[in-house]
């Protein structure tokens, strides 16, 4: 996903070099589900006092028995799979007076999946710079051919929209508000798993809130995140992120991070036992993302700044879905989902 | 939980931070405002990575930009 940048309405002064490796695992009781070790690159370079560019690659290689429930690979035979992922993003950035326009592409490519996105988007700030107003386009092409033959280029497609505004409250404080419109259209069922019949349309509407507050006794940065997100699949979901930003002596810095989520059901999403509340013709999951469910992450990055502009950061994740963690009540009869993730990064600015 | 509950408690938290008080800074006043800590993505490949496993174990995915494709992940 290309971020919506903030505030900058002058082209970066400095390159920034960033290379990460990612250690995930995720498992439920007495399984071990999955794990992904991802190396990734991200560069950003100014190529002149009104242009930039910035790229990421990313490459997933993911083993173990693949996503939750019913699943055709992982199988009553207990083999495995191993599933390589390559994401890669290019986005050019020409800065105006006051003004920022930006033209990215996208690729994700995996064996049974291929999705090519573009993005346009434009930022407007006020005389005194304090305010800006963002507008982005965007769509995807994604073709589908699963492994097992159920899903033989299929396709979908999708137009995203944005509009946003960032405002500097004061000179401690900062507010990002954006509204995002996705429109889909085409195959969104799940060729792995049986019975799984999805529709073919989907819009989400997305609506995002971030606060920066800096804290001049401490140093600290309170950071606050929620999104708010509405599914034409009957989900609905709220996401709340708190981070503490803390720098510390000698170029150390402690962040620790809480996040707290809840979803509501797909309207076709069917309490186990599997298959009960198939209907041949309607449609139907059993895929328990789609259930109802609440989330907590705890995490905490450490980093350290080095001579010569370079810096190195490691951050850890844990992860907790339970569906009694939703208020009201989860969907019924699935096992709590853990997974932990360890971010190693280095980075250079130059 | 009602649906409006979340951000109506999220404005709530908003405004007993303090932040509804609005003095937008002169401009030899943002020095703080332009340390990294204070920009939204200051970390664009970790939000790349989070976003990407949050979109793998959640119905929700989108809000933070447009264009970013999709995987056989979700």
């Amino acid at each position: 996903m290309l971020p919506a940048v903030a505030m900058a309405q002058t082209a970066p002064d400095t390159g920034i070099l960033q290379l990460k490796y990612l250690d995930y695992r995720d498992w439920q009781p007495g399984a071990d589900r999955m794990s992904v070790r991802s190396p990734a690159f991200y560069v950003l370079k100014p190529l002149s006092d009104t242009l930039a560019v910035e790229g990421a690659l990313v490459y997933d290689s993911m083993s173990g028995a693949s996503p939750l429930y019913f699943n055709t690979l992982s199988g009553a035979s207990g083999v495995g799979i191993t599933e390589y992922r390559t994401a890669g993003d290019v986005k050019v950035t020409r800065y105006l007076d006051g003004a920022a326009v930006g033209v990215g592409a996208a690729v994700s490519s995996e064996r049974d999946y291929l999705s090519r996105a573009f993005s346009l988007d434009a930022r407007i700030s006020t005389a005194d710079r304090n305010r800006t107003y963002a507008f982005g386009f965007g769509g995807a092409a994604d073709v589908i051919n699963s492994v097992n033959g159920v899903a033989e280029n299929e396709r979908r497609n999708t137009l995203d929209f944005l509009v946003g505004v960032t405002q500097a409250l004061s000179a401690n404080a900062i507010l990002q508000s954006n509204l995002t419109y996705s429109s889909g259209h085409g195959y969104y069922s799940d060729p792995y798993k049986p019975l799984d019949h999805r529709p073919d349309q989907r819009r989400i509407f997305a609506w995002l809130t971030r606060y920066n507050q800096h804290l001049p006794d401490t140093d600290a940065t309170l950071r606050l995140s929620y999104r708010y997100l509405h599914d034409s699949f009957g989900s609905t979901s709220n996401a709340l992120e708190v981070a503490w930003f803390q720098p510390l002596p000698d170029g150390w810095s402690a962040a620790p991070d809480v996040r707290y989520y809840t979803q509501s059901a797909a309207y076709f999403y069917f309490n186990p036992p599997f298959p009960s509340g198939s209907v041949p013709g309607q449609f139907y999951t059993a895929d328990t993302r789609l259930s109802a469910f609440g989330a907590f992450t705890l995490g905490v990055a450490v980093a350290k700044s080095l001579p010569d502009a370079w810096s190195a950061s490691v951050k850890f994740e844990f992860y907790r879905q339970r569906s009694d963690w939703r208020p009201g009540g989860g969907s019924p009869g699935i096992d709590p989902l853990s997974a932990r993730w360890i971010e190693f990064g280095i980075a250079k600015a130059f | 939980m009602h649906r409006m509950a979340g951000p109506i408690l999220t404005a709530l938290a908003l405004l007993g931070s303090g932040c509804a008080t609005l003095q937008p800074p002169q401009p030899w006043e943002k020095g703080q405002l332009a340390r990294p800590e204070m920009q939204f993505d200051p970390d664009p490949l970790g939000a790349r990575i989070q976003q990407h496993i949050y979109a793998s174990k959640e119905a929700a995915t989108g809000g933070y930009g447009v264009g970013g494709g999709g995987c056989g992940c979700n």
